[in-house]
């Protein structure tokens, strides 16, 4: 049906991209991203989250790659992750196998320093073994609070370490041992945190709503600033698993309910990515009463987007009905937030909503448009945009009629009264083919009618039905 | 004759005067050993006895007439096998004649009769011979119009076999509401082969949503076990479903497990042609069922196959209805990927005298020119219809009152209730809270 492609690439209807299907179709694209600058983008991160970035970054942009795994393995080692540093040197050899020596001499690349490797590794065990005998000890003198800190030591120190699942289960295990709600807020922040790395999104979003309904919680979240950012804190990591989850409309909520004074969260998300992920999911969702109010005017998402500027022409464009220079404003940003770990997947989708969002809202105080200037506006072709607005006709987002041969679009009133009898001879009809079935079925259980497979002779039920003839059954016993 | 023969005679005789029935047919269950083995004898017996007064006795002889033919030829030395076209004439007789109030004091022997009649008939290759007599069968071991009997499946067997629809037709167009029970002799089977007989018939008339919803009764059966109707029904039932609505409905939640365990692994093509229609795709519809061809051959579901072709064309019509208010016949071929704009036009053409579409075609312009349903519903005949179904409905909802009704003044039903609320406290006295408490307790009731 689709023979002929639009010059956008984004199709309604496109399925979200696999991590395999970005691969190739990231290449082209890369070549003219020089605005994302690697430094500044990591530097508002820290830890696993930094490093999770950076190889995310190398793994889908060839052009940037040897830099981010140069970062990534200056970063590492600063902490006793020794796995991840050998995976990061296999995949620098990779990365750089089809280089001459002359570039790989200009490179400067860190030389695998199997030396640090190993005395991080015997560091790691020893301290592994000493916090368990702490732990240990602290168990065997029985005071809650200093197993339970023995167990978050435990747990950070298998964060560090690079074991995800260990550290769950230590930081978990330090529940049963909180005595105050501050702890459990502090145990439930550790356990939300691990979770984002394991991509757990259930386990997030349980542990948020755990949190927030500790007995304390309202009380510090209104007192002071620690309670604030405890609470932009939760909404981000809310944000983020319903965004993974794919339910943008709660993800947009959560992240326009973050206080910008408050998210210093560099293990998890910077300022910026709050902007972008609650701006695009706002914009792919909201109608435009609830753009207006929470995102437009609302004071304390306005500072995150003076962080992204971009994001903010675009939305301004969106609100004013300028689609040409927003869409166009969009596909330029789309190569950044194609490397972004946690937004990749869900460009597509996101921008086909934002994209059938303006169509809608383009179309709608029209009585008839013409299509093309419709497919000017949208910088698309007339026939493309025809099937555009067919699946959207039939998914009833748009009340209308394409004239094909004139090449407009009509509004169309649904007429009430037809449909209303039509709705009501066919109500009609349900019920009385349900009522059938119901007298039906009183009869069969009345009669206990009931397959069963008859243990005496094999035949049983099983007789074969071919029609028009039958062959002869077996005589009823 | 034998003694132990003239003594049956006589029992017939004397019973069938008395009009003592129960006794009578008490008297039959014991006496098939007694006229196997004067077997000989039989004709001179059915001789003396009337058909119209002594039905059961003749009734009981025919039975071991057929049984005869059934057995094996060691076991029939030194019996008299009778003559499959003789014994079909008068059993054919005796049914017209036979009195229908001793039938249905035997139920099960009649029933197990007709049913033997059929088999004959069926292995004689004459299924058309059948047909009235099984008819007039049925109108007499019924006890009202709407009750099931064994028979019915039996006469839908023949009607198929000799191709003879409308006989069959008459019966299936009355709605069921009992099932008769036949002395237990009426089975899972019997109720199965009904109604998958029944789907299939419709199909061949073309009322595909009676047919729908024949196959959706013989699916929602109760069953512990897999059987091949059942099967086969869930086969036609996505096939048909998919000519009719575009669509496989699912099926309603009591339907039993076997269903969804058992039956869906074992019609995987079928799944595969429902993915492939929700695709709106005729070409790749085309290659998954040429694929399938020879498995759809065998199952005696080619036919029904390729009207599942047609109507994907119809279904991808339809959905440009709803979108265009004009369009080119390229576009149309293009976009239901005719070979060429004739086939295109031709189709249309079809559709909008069948009435499936509302739409006229401008050959000037090569344009087809969508309208809305002309139907404004404001016409005497549409009163006339709303009244008409109305009226239906509420028969429908008063019949199932009467159900409720029926169950709730039960005897056995007051006593569990009553039973089930003494149970647990002597506070509730309420009637309706019993009735309602009862129910999730008692679950031979419960739908």
């Amino acid at each position: 049906m689709n023979s002929i492609k639009s010059v956008n690439a984004v199709e309604p209807m496109q399925v979200d991209v696999s991590e395999e299907n970005e691969n190739a179709e990231e290449e082209p694209y890369i070549v003219e991203n020089p605005t994302l600058d690697i430094e500044t983008y990591t530097s508002s991160y820290h830890g696993m989250a930094k490093l999770s970035r950076l190889m995310f970054i190398a793994d889908h942009c060839p052009s940037l790659r040897i830099e981010t795994l140069k970062m990534a393995i200056a970063a590492v080692q600063e902490t006793y992750n020794v796995t991840l540093y050998q995976q990061l040197h296999r995949k620098l050899q990779e990365a750089i196998s089809g280089l001459t020596p002359a570039q790989i001499q200009a490179l400067e690349l860190p030389s695998y320093d199997v030396a640090w490797a190993e005395s991080k590794m015997k560091k790691a065990a020893l301290k592994l073994e000493k916090l368990d005998t702490d732990l240990k000890n602290y168990k065997a003198n029985s005071i809650k609070e200093s197993i339970r800190r023995g167990h978050d030591d435990l747990g950070d120190h298998y964060l560090d370490y690079g074991d995800m699942s260990n550290a769950l289960k230590c930081y978990s295990r330090a529940r049963d041992y909180c005595t105050s709600s501050k702890h459990v807020i502090h145990m439930c922040l550790n356990v939300i945190k691990v979770s984002v790395y394991l991509q757990n999104w259930s386990h997030v979003l349980s542990y948020v709503n755990k949190a927030e309904s500790t007995p304390d919680f309202a009380e510090s979240s209104n007192s002071k600033d620690g309670g604030q950012a405890l609470v932009t804190h939760l909404q981000c990591a809310a944000g983020l698993a319903e965004l993974a989850t794919k339910k943008y409309k709660c993800a947009a909520r959560h992240f326009l309910q973050a206080n910008i004074d408050h998210c210093d969260l560099p293990e998890l998300l910077s300022p910026s990515n709050v902007a972008v992920f609650g701006g695009l999911c706002a914009l792919a969702t909201y109608d435009r009463a609830e753009l207006q109010k929470h995102v437009i005017s609302s004071s304390s998402f306005k500072l995150f987007l003076e962080l992204e500027p971009q994001l903010r022409d675009i939305i301004h464009k969106f609100y004013e009905s300028k689609y040409a220079s927003c869409l166009k404003l969009l596909e330029e940003m789309k190569d950044n937030l194609l490397l972004d770990m946690y937004l990749a997947p869900h460009v597509p989708a996101l921008y086909t909503k934002i994209r059938n969002r303006a169509l809608i809202q383009y179309f709608s105080p029209y009585m008839s448009a013409d299509m093309r200037r419709m497919a000017e506006a949208f910088n698309t072709s007339v026939a493309a945009l025809e099937d555009e607005l067919m699946q959207l006709i039939l998914d009833g987002q748009i009340q209308a009629r394409i004239d094909s041969h004139n090449k407009i679009l009509f509004a169309k009133d649904a007429d009430q009264r037809s449909s209303t009898f039509e709705k009501s001879l066919n109500l009609g009809e349900e019920f009385k083919r349900r009522t059938r079935l119901l007298v039906i079925r009183a009869a069969v259980l009345r009669n206990q009618i009931h397959v069963k497979s008859s243990p005496r002779d094999s035949g049983g039920q099983t007789t074969e039905v071919a029609i028009p003839s039958s062959s002869g059954s077996s005589p009823r016993n | 004759m034998a003694s132990s023969l003239e003594h049956f005679v006589n029992s017939v005789r004397n019973l069938s005067s008395e009009g003592s029935w129960r006794e009578l047919y008490e008297f039959l269950g014991k006496s098939p050993d007694v006229l196997m083995r004067n077997s000989e004898h039989l004709d001179t017996v059915l001789d003396t006895l009337d058909p119209q007064q002594h039905s059961l006795g003749v009734l009981a002889i025919y039975m071991v007439k057929f049984m005869i033919l059934n057995q094996s030829a060691i076991q029939n030395q030194g019996i008299l096998v009778p003559e499959p076209e003789i014994l079909i004439n008068q059993v054919s007789q005796f049914i017209t004649v036979c009195n229908g109030e001793q039938i249905r004091c035997a139920p099960d022997s009649f029933a197990e009769l007709c049913n033997q009649f059929t088999q004959c008939l069926v292995e004689q290759e004459m299924p058309a011979r059948g047909i009235v007599p099984l008819s007039k069968a049925i109108r007499k071991a019924r006890m009202n119009e709407t009750q099931l009997t064994s028979i019915h499946a039996n006469l839908l067997q023949l009607c198929l076999m000799a191709q003879n629809l409308k006989p069959a037709l008459e019966f299936l167009n009355v709605e069921i509401s009992e099932i008769n029970s036949e002395n237990g002799y009426f089975d899972a089977k019997h109720f199965l082969l009904y109604y998958y007989y029944g789907g299939v018939i419709n199909m061949a008339c073309k009322n595909f949503d009676r047919a729908l919803y024949s196959f959706e009764v013989a699916l929602t059966t109760p069953s512990s076990a897999v059987s091949h109707i059942m099967l086969e029904s869930y086969k036609k039932y996505i096939l048909v479903s998919l000519i009719l609505h575009g669509k496989v409905a699912p099926l309603p939640k009591y339907t039993s497990q076997v269903v969804n365990r058992l039956l869906k692994p074992m019609s995987a093509i079928y799944h595969e042609i429902t993915t492939v229609f929700a695709t709106n795709k005729p070409s790749s519809l085309e290659l998954v069922l040429q694929k399938h061809r020879d498995v759809l051959q065998r199952e005696n579901n080619w036919g029904l196959a390729k009207q599942v072709q047609q109507s994907l064309y119809k279904k991808i019509i339809q959905r440009l209805t709803q979108t265009f208010l004009t369009l080119s016949l390229g576009d149309m071929a293009l976009r239901v990927q005719l070979p060429n704009v004739m086939e295109a036009e031709k189709l249309v053409l079809t559709m909008i005298e069948d009435g499936d579409i509302y739409a006229s075609i401008s050959q000037k312009d090569g344009m087809v020119l969508f309208h809305d349903n002309p139907d404004k519903y404001d016409s005497t005949s549409t009163v006339e219809r709303v009244q008409k179904e109305v009226n239906i409905c509420i028969e429908l909802d008063m019949q199932v009152q009467k159900m409720e009704e029926a169950i709730c003044t039960n005897p056995v039903f007051v006593k569990k209730a009553s039973g089930a609320i003494d149970e647990d406290d002597g506070g509730r006295s309420s009637a309706t809270s019993a009735l309602q408490g009862a129910a999730t307790k008692v679950p031979s009731f419960s739908m």
